[in-house]
């Protein structure tokens, strides 16, 4: 069985006002098939742009990257129908009701206008948003979007599922329902490539992660091994927490997290 | 072509939910309408013969018409669309770019087909008739609204170059030279040397003297046929360049 998500050497450059921008600086990944994987770094380190050009959204610059095993530059649609995306920004349109919405992705998708209905309503139901189907988006709340926003990534039931910083300014109990959404949709065999700024977030939900920095993949591993790591490295009494991990990768203190501020350009 | 028409359904129904950005398209080139052919009627009295037996209001409304065609509202709900992520998750689904971009222009079709037929019905009441009759009525509204599609083509190269939708709305001010330099009041060859020139460099001209002529001529198939190459051409041009914008679209 290929992996689920393949990238070698996948470099992104910009040409700015300020001259040329290395976003991304040769990542390496595999991500195996049924795993919930984790993707963390800083902002503006090149979580965004590396899921980007994952997802056939952007171009590469050099390098290569397969999902499902299918090259996404060679075959950008065949890796579409085969990947489902949830960007940071809910991508939903708020004059359509949400039933609309999914019925027509699913028809983007290929399906019929009675199967699209069909589709629709199974996902409705799957996150819990029935009731509130055929009222425009533009009435929804954060939750409610998001719930919908992964539902749509969901119509034509994708090996591999993105998700962009899916619970980022979510109440906590949103983020749960999301968590537990997450965490259904992984038992029934998906892939989940999961991006996150929330720590706690990665630990409890992903097998495996990554901590990327100014565009390079700076450790890898299970949440338990990483831990472990750093805690042999440091001789600590205790394993630390993935923040003191994530603090120790990214080369950043508390205080230089707390008030950093990044020019990021896309 | 499945796509293009489910996307040209959702473009639509996001019109009909927003009447505040249709309403304009009607009124404002109807209030032209009665403010120009107000000023200048008294000029050109019915007997005039570049009017060809009607009155100045017939003259004047393939003006209006276009101005209507000219509003490229979807430009800017595609602006929308890029700034909610909407277009990204367009993007991300095995969707044809061509079907991207020709379920909105497919839309705008329709909606110019709506917005033409309410300003033609509006202007009967005032003496204005379509000469080449129903069959010319049905090439006015297809001209029309194959120059409402290369508008808002050019509109959507904006908003999709810009993102941004000051710029795009900038964007649209290039329609004001695009109406004002033609035989607006006047036809062509009675316009000043300087504004003739102008005007035979600029395409609209011959879409509105496709129009006008539908409007007061039976059928001289030299005015509408040059109307029709003219949106055609420019159709396919902005159909290609809004697909190949779509495919580098970073």
């Amino acid at each position: 069985m290929p992996a689920a998500v393949e990238a070698h050497q996948l470099v992104k450059h910009y040409s700015g006002r300020g001259g040329t921008v290395e976003a991304v600086r040769g990542v390496d990944l595999e991500v195996a098939t049924g795993e919930v994987f984790g993707f963390l770094g800083p902002n503006g380190a090149g979580k965004s742009t590396t899921v980007k050009m994952l997802t056939t959204l952007m171009s590469i610059t050099s390098g290569s990257a397969r999902v499902a095993g299918v090259d996404v530059a060679a075959d950008p649609d065949g890796a579409r129908r085969r990947i489902g995306v949830a960007l940071q920004e809910a991508g939903l349109d708020p004059r359509q009701t949400g039933r609309e919405l999914l019925v027509l992705q699913a028809r983007l998708f290929g399906s019929s206008t009675s199967a699209a209905a069909e589709r629709a309503g199974e996902l409705l139901e799957l996150v819990d948003l029935v009731e509130a189907a055929d009222r425009r988006i533009k009435g929804y709340s954060g939750g409610m979007r998001r719930r919908l926003d992964l539902a749509s990534a969901l119509v034509h039931e994708p090996e591999v599922l993105f998700l962009d910083e899916p619970t980022t300014g979510l109440d906590p109990a949103s983020r749960l329902t999301v968590w537990d959404e997450m965490r259904r949709i992984n038992g029934r065999g998906t892939t989940v490539f999961l991006t996150t700024q929330y720590l706690e977030e990665a630990d409890q939900l992903c097998d495996r992660l990554a901590i990327i920095d100014d565009g390079r993949i700076v450790r890898e591993g299970t949440p338990a091994e990483l831990k472990s790591e750093l805690r042999g490295r440091r001789g600590l009494d205790a394993d630390p927490t993935l923040d003191e991990v994530f603090l120790d990768a990214t080369g950043r203190t508390r205080e230089r997290s707390a008030g950093d501020v990044q020019e990021v350009q896309a | 072509m499945n796509q293009a028409v489910a996307l040209a359904q959702r473009a639509l129904r996001e019109a009909l939910r927003t009447p505040e950005a249709l309403l304009p398209t009607l009124f404002i080139p109807l209030f032209f309408l009665v403010v120009n052919v107000g000023q200048v009627a008294e000029i050109f009295p019915s007997g005039t013969s570049f009017l060809e037996g009607q009155n100045y209001a017939a003259f004047q409304l393939p003006s209006s018409i276009l101005l209507a065609a000219s509003f490229g509202s979807a430009a800017l709900f595609l602006v929308e669309d890029i700034e909610g992520g909407y277009f990204d998750k367009l993007r991300a689904a095995p969707v044809s770019r061509t079907a991207i971009v020709l379920g909105r222009l497919a839309a705008e079709a329709v909606k110019s087909f709506a917005i033409t037929t309410a300003m033609v019905l509006v202007s009967v009441p005032f003496g204005v008739s379509i000469a080449s009759g129903p069959l010319g009525f049905v090439l006015l509204l297809v001209l029309t609204s194959a120059w409402a599609v290369v508008f808002s083509g050019f509109m959507q190269l904006i908003a999709l170059k810009s993102r941004s939708a000051a710029a795009t709305n900038s964007g649209s001010l290039i329609f004001f030279p695009l109406l004002f330099l033609t035989p607006n009041f006047v036809p062509r060859d009675l316009l000043s040397r300087p504004m003739e020139i102008a005007a035979t460099f600029n395409p609209v001209t011959y879409i509105m003297e496709g129009l006008r002529s539908l409007i007061l001529d039976d059928f001289e198939w030299a005015p509408i046929g040059r109307g029709f190459v003219v949106v055609a051409v420019l159709g396919v041009l902005m159909v290609v360049l809004n697909v190949r914008m779509i495919r580098n679209y970073d």
